[in-house]
């Protein structure tokens, strides 16, 4: 099957991936109970106040109505108006996706960083120490609350020790960029903001680390009992060429799709995180929109969210095509 | 009609010692009794709570405003349509590098914020939230008034003990029943150089109150009463004020809203670009608006009167409260706003920071619907008041952050009754009561909303939980969103609200008609109850002039 079919079928699907978000938000809408008019006006204004803004915000419209003009409206490419600030939502999504995007890629870089040197270690020196040690970190991972270990590590390293900040997020990686030429001192901003991003980017990526080691244990321990190795050692290739070319090649197939995914979930996912670090991305913002019933900036969020899913999907089955040729045979 | 009274302001200068910082020992907050010269009821020695609602007309008639509006909270003390609990305080972590005194109507402002040392020239404050949008006529919560202060100015404001005193107006008066007149102060720019005009200040009153003017600000509600406003005459400066009624809070409303605008800077741009923007004539300006995360202010070195002490202000918002204190705790913010009871020794064992707390302006109770069975019979109602033990739950919930209250008014506010105290915890006296009311085996439910007060989950269960041992009686808590409890408070239709259910009221004006009216009066947007001699007592207030202006 050539690419440009491929890219189609996933365009096709993505558009309808981002037509399903939609629709169920607005079922959301339909079925939860509070209005953004609480949240515009004051408690105490009268009915005829309420009545006032509903209608400024097209409020009063039947749902069905409100639902084929924002359909119509997306079709043009314009996400609407946020109820509280009348901000347009695409400004006020995209603004929030690159402190999100930074947090999930540090954590991601995280995982694999730490993790896959763990999971060889683990599974080449089966019940030795180390793969102890390795599988012991790795419960912990798992079991440990994102919350608690954020807080922990921000008490420990930022109000005890004092090096890295407690929270925010004072660069990101566009200004990074752009002062390499602009008049702040480069060295300075990146500085500021790796530090910024340190602690969340391990807060958030433990738990995948975690996941991920066991995942390359096992799928290497898999691997090196399978027949093909005995024939590359038969064959005298070293070692270290047999377990890393070879084995590990073979055993990053399953994790590539699982980090894919994963990435997808940071996006949205990063809730707590974002959270105890007032971590200006968009889980903050997902979960501020929920609390103010705004819903345009909802649905913006969640129809970037599904998108970036899609095009994740996408990356990961030519990532998968590259690793394993024969899954483009099937 | 005077528009300056000495004894109103003495009346809150006096309750103003409620406003300096309250120290840990557990110092209740109330402030002094205080030494009013206006008509106060005279009570039959009345400390001590009534058991039978007292048939209120056995007291004289009152005759002053002052005198109506305490008669009313007597009346709400006695049929007991809440149960009465506490008034919240505002406690905030400051940092050693600043001078600054917290404010009772939850406001800081940048300008009163003093360097202590040298890096408290640029200072940093955190909140649990950011803006909803620069607009100041477009919002209606503290967060946002707390960024928009530090730009925009009213006409008039309060002083930190909540007298009023005159900014962009130098004068105001009542010119007939229906008429109010302020002049416009001279050499006043706003921040990008245009002059301040009394044409801007009938725009932005009008731009509040009529619709067909600007946006629908949802701040119409604060300036009730006020139909519009035109200029009177340019040269000298004077804008006058429709009012549909006497309207006797007319000026302790503008001395809390109503931000003023540059006319031509609102209506040559749009929604979006002025909720990103500012063009005020405050003490501070914007130098940086990042949506959610930041909002940088300078000094405006050309404001009319003395320049600020500090050079920048800086406000971002941080949604945990361990967050912030840990930002206080490592030098990256001055003022850490809403420490919860939790973090409080935290910050008072650093070396570098300190707590400040004064009493709030906000009230929290628990409606009792006066049309359902068993909230219908006042006996009942106060048979609840008698089994709750406010002292513990202010002692051990609110790590004594709050005051007992028995009346929708707060102390220092105009027509709070100084004769009424808290209903004391009696559980035979209750059970006693309830066995009167007829209601006794009574099962009841109060329902209370998540996070949305401080502590109000906990709150509710504590006074579940104390109600629940009246034997006679029993009750749970249930806890819902608190979007989903404003759902069914504010459809305008009783039926809708639950029976009984926890609510906190700020009520930034200083004057008890702002809480009772909405609250408690038949016609009340929000109301549990409907008394005729309730709504009496409040028309009666309403139709005279207050001490106040």
């Amino acid at each position: 099957m050539g690419y440009g079919r491929f890219l189609l079928k996933r365009g096709v699907q993505g558009v309808g991936v981002v037509w399903g978000v939609v629709t169920v938000v607005f079922v959301l809408r339909f079925i939860t109970p509070g209005s953004p008019i609480d949240t515009v006006a004051p408690l105490d204004a009268s009915q005829e106040t309420r009545q006032r803004i509903a209608e400024e915000l097209g409020l009063n419209q039947p749902l069905y109505v409100q639902y084929l003009d924002y359909l119509w409206e997306l079709l043009q490419g314009n996400m609407g108006y946020s109820y509280i600030s009348s901000i347009p939502a695409s400004v006020q999504v995209f603004q929030k996706l690159p402190a999100t995007l930074e947090l999930a890629v540090a954590a991601s870089v995280v995982a694999v960083v730490i993790s896959i040197p763990l999971g060889v270690i683990s599974a080449t020196r089966r019940h030795e120490p180390a793969d102890y040690a390795a599988t012991t970190f790795s419960l912990l991972g798992i079991s440990t609350p994102n919350f608690w270990l954020g807080i922990m590590l921000v008490l420990v390293f930022a109000v005890e020790l004092n090096v890295f900040p407690t929270s925010g997020r004072a660069y990101g990686f566009m200004e990074s960029l752009a002062a390499i030429t602009g008049p702040e001192p480069f060295f300075t901003v990146v500085t500021a903001w790796l530090a910024s991003l340190f602690l969340p980017a391990i807060t958030l990526g433990t738990y995948f680390t975690a996941l991920i080691t066991r995942l390359v244990r096992s799928g290497m321990l898999d691997e090196l009992s399978e027949g093909y190795v005995r024939a590359t050692r038969a064959k005298g290739l070293p070692e270290s060429l047999v377990r890393y070319k070879h084995v590990l090649r073979n055993t990053l197939v399953p994790v590539v799709t699982v980090l894919g995914l994963q990435l997808g979930t940071l996006i949205g996912g990063a809730v707590i995180t974002e959270a105890v670090f007032a971590w200006p991305g968009l889980g903050s913002e997902i979960i501020r929109a929920i609390n103010a019933r705004d819903w345009p900036i909802l649905q913006g969020s969640l129809i970037v969210i599904g998108t970036g899913f899609v095009l994740l999907n996408i990356v990961v089955d030519a990532l998968y095509a590259y690793l394993d040729p024969r899954v483009i045979a099937e | 009609m005077s528009d300056q009274d000495t004894s109103r302001r003495r009346f809150l200068q006096a309750a103003g010692s409620a406003t300096a910082a309250v120290a840990l020992a557990g110092c209740s907050g109330g402030g002094d009794s205080t030494p009013t010269d206006e008509a106060t009821e005279t009570s039959g020695g009345g400390m001590e709570t009534t058991s039978e609602p007292e048939e209120t007309t056995e007291r004289p008639e009152p005759d002053t405003r002052d005198g109506f509006l305490q008669r009313a909270n007597r009346h709400t003390h006695e049929q007991a349509p809440w149960v009465f609990l506490h008034r919240q305080y505002s406690v905030y972590g400051q940092s050693s590098d600043i001078e600054w005194q917290p404010r009772t109507d939850e406001r800081v402002s940048a300008y009163a914020i003093e360097p202590a040392t040298d890096a408290g020239d640029d200072v940093v404050m955190t909140q649990s939230q950011m803006d909803s949008g620069l607009d100041p006529q477009d919002h209606r919560e503290t967060p946002t008034d707390n960024i928009v202060l530090q730009a925009y100015e009213g006409l008039l404001e309060r002083d930190r003990e909540g007298a009023i005193v005159e900014t962009l107006a130098t004068d105001y008066q009542r010119l007939d029943e229906t008429t109010v007149q302020f002049t416009v102060r001279d050499n006043v720019s706003f921040h990008s150089g245009d002059s301040l005009t009394p044409e801007d200040v009938a725009y932005s009153i009008n731009r509040i109150v009529k619709s067909d003017v600007g946006i629908e600000s949802p701040q119409v509600d604060q300036l009730l009463g006020v139909e519009g406003a035109e200029v009177a005459s340019s040269d000298d400066r004077t804008v006058n004020v429709n009012l549909s009624g006497l309207n006797p809070i007319v000026f302790a409303s503008f001395a809390t809203y109503c931000d003023v605008m540059n006319k031509s800077w609102v209506e040559s741009n749009d929604q979006a670009y002025i909720n990103q923007n500012m063009e005020g004539t405050g003490p501070f300006v914007l130098s940086n608006y990042e949506q959610g995360v930041e909002v940088a202010f300078q000094r405006n070195n050309d404001y009319w009167d003395e320049p600020a002490a500090i050079s920048t202000f800086t406000i971002n918002s941080a949604s945990e409260s361990s967050t912030r204190v840990n930002r206080l705790l490592s030098g990256e913010t001055d003022i850490a706003v809403n420490v919860p009871p939790q973090e409080v020794s935290r910050v008072e064992n650093s070396e570098d920071a300190s707590i400040s707390a004064v009493p709030s302006t906000r009230v929290i109770f628990n409606a009792m619907r006066y049309d359902v069975e068993p909230f219908d019979s006042p006996t009942f109602r106060q048979a609840v008041n008698y089994a709750v033990d406010l002292d513990s739950i202010i002692e051990n919930v609110l790590q004594t952050f709050g005051s007992a209250t028995g009346q929708p008014t707060l102390e220092g506010f105009f027509g709070h009754n100084e004769d009424l105290d808290p209903y004391p915890q009696d559980l035979d006296r209750a059970e006693q009561l309830v066995e009167e009311s007829g209601y006794a085996g009574a099962e009841i439910e109060l329902v209370t909303p998540i996070g949305r007060y401080l502590k109000d989950v906990e709150i509710a269960q504590a006074v579940a939980s104390q109600v629940d041992e009246i034997p006679n009686v029993s009750a749970t808590a249930r806890q819902v969103e608190f979007s989903t409890l404003v759902s069914q408070v504010t459809t305008g239709n009783i039926e809708d609200k639950p029976p009984w259910y926890l609510l906190g009221w700020g009520n930034a004006t200083f004057d008890a008609i702002q809480t009772i009216q909405p609250l408690l009066a038949s016609d009340g947007a929000l109301t549990s109850y409907k008394n005729d001699e309730l709504d009496r007592l409040l028309d009666e207030a309403q139709s005279l002039p207050s001490e106040s202006n």
